[in-house]
């Protein structure tokens, strides 16, 4: 399941992970499941009162997708730091991809390390956040 | 009103989260991830876990389903929350999370500015039996009011 170190080189692209599109439904189990009920989500006359032109996705759901494709490459149990910036508005009906580049490896204290910036982007390519994650490799 | 300045370093919450086996598996339904690591506890075993584990974005849901009250904690703040915008989410990772764990949860104000683009970071410190499991920062910005 984990990475094996001497597998990978700086600059190896992950595995990326295209999501189906987003629906308003997605959005309401989402509020459901994470407990994030801000209504600019899930009722579109809230977020048209909130100067929106509609509902827009969580951010949390985008990051979601970005820690489904490293968790899903690396385990999630390798994964020691994750972190993302949010740059732009997803609406539904959004198609996401998550993808990101090993960009640096190293050794500390005796583990093996693998530093990625990782990105989602809608279809055309607009980038929705982007981040950084450190795996342990093996 | 405006952000209220003094909060800066305080600890806002303190609260304590079951981690529910059912509350995993909605969170992997709505993101879409069908990893049978996180919903099928033989799957998790062969995996060498001890029970399927939280995702990675799960501490959001600890808070926002254990502390419901972060939003009117903003508010007293001086957040504009129908302004704010969720500018990063940053985790730090210990130990992984499991059904059944009981966590507790400190959140503090971090960092604060005030001034025409204001911005607020929480770190919230999940712990299990006082050993850390996962460290949270969540940082908000409220934009400028149009008028």
């Amino acid at each position: 399941m984990a990475i094996v170190f001497d597998s990978i080189s700086e600059g190896d692209a992950l595995p990326s992970l295209t999501k189906p599109e987003i629906t308003q439904l997605q959005l309401i189990k989402y509020a459901g499941a994470s407990g994030d009920f801000n209504p600019i989500h899930t009722i579109p006359d809230k977020a048209r009162e909130a100067g929106l032109e509609g509902t827009i996705v969580h951010g949390m759901l985008i990051m979601g997708i970005l820690g489904q494709m490293v968790s899903g490459w690396a385990g999630v149990v390798n994964v020691v730091k994750f972190g993302v910036s949010f740059k732009a508005i997803t609406r539904p009906g959004d198609i996401l991809s998550a993808k990101g580049t090993v960009k640096r490896k190293y050794e500390e204290n005796g583990r093996k390390f693998l530093d990625c910036a990782l990105y989602v982007e809608d279809a055309n390519g607009e980038i929705k956040i982007e981040g950084k994650a450190t795996v342990l490799a093996v | 009103m405006p952000l209220d300045l003094s909060y800066k370093g305080k600890q806002i919450a303190a609260f304590t989260f079951e981690v529910d086996r059912s509350k995993i598996r909605e969170l992997c339904a709505a993101i879409g991830d069908a990893n049978p690591v996180f919903t099928d506890p033989q799957a998790a075993k062969k995996e060498g876990y001890a029970d399927t584990p939280a995702p990675l974005t799960f501490a959001s849901l600890i808070t926002f389903c254990g502390y419901p009250g972060i939003w009117q904690s903003m508010c007293e703040m001086g957040i504009d929350i129908k302004r704010l915008l969720h500018a990063k989410e940053e985790y730090e990772y210990f130990a992984p999370i499991y059904p059944g764990d009981k966590l507790n949860a400190v959140i503090c104000v971090d960092a604060l500015r005030g001034g025409a683009m204001e911005m607020a970071s929480f770190k919230t410190t999940y712990t299990r039996g006082g050993q850390p499991v996962l460290i949270a920062r969540m940082t908000i910005i409220v934009p400028p009011a149009t008028k």
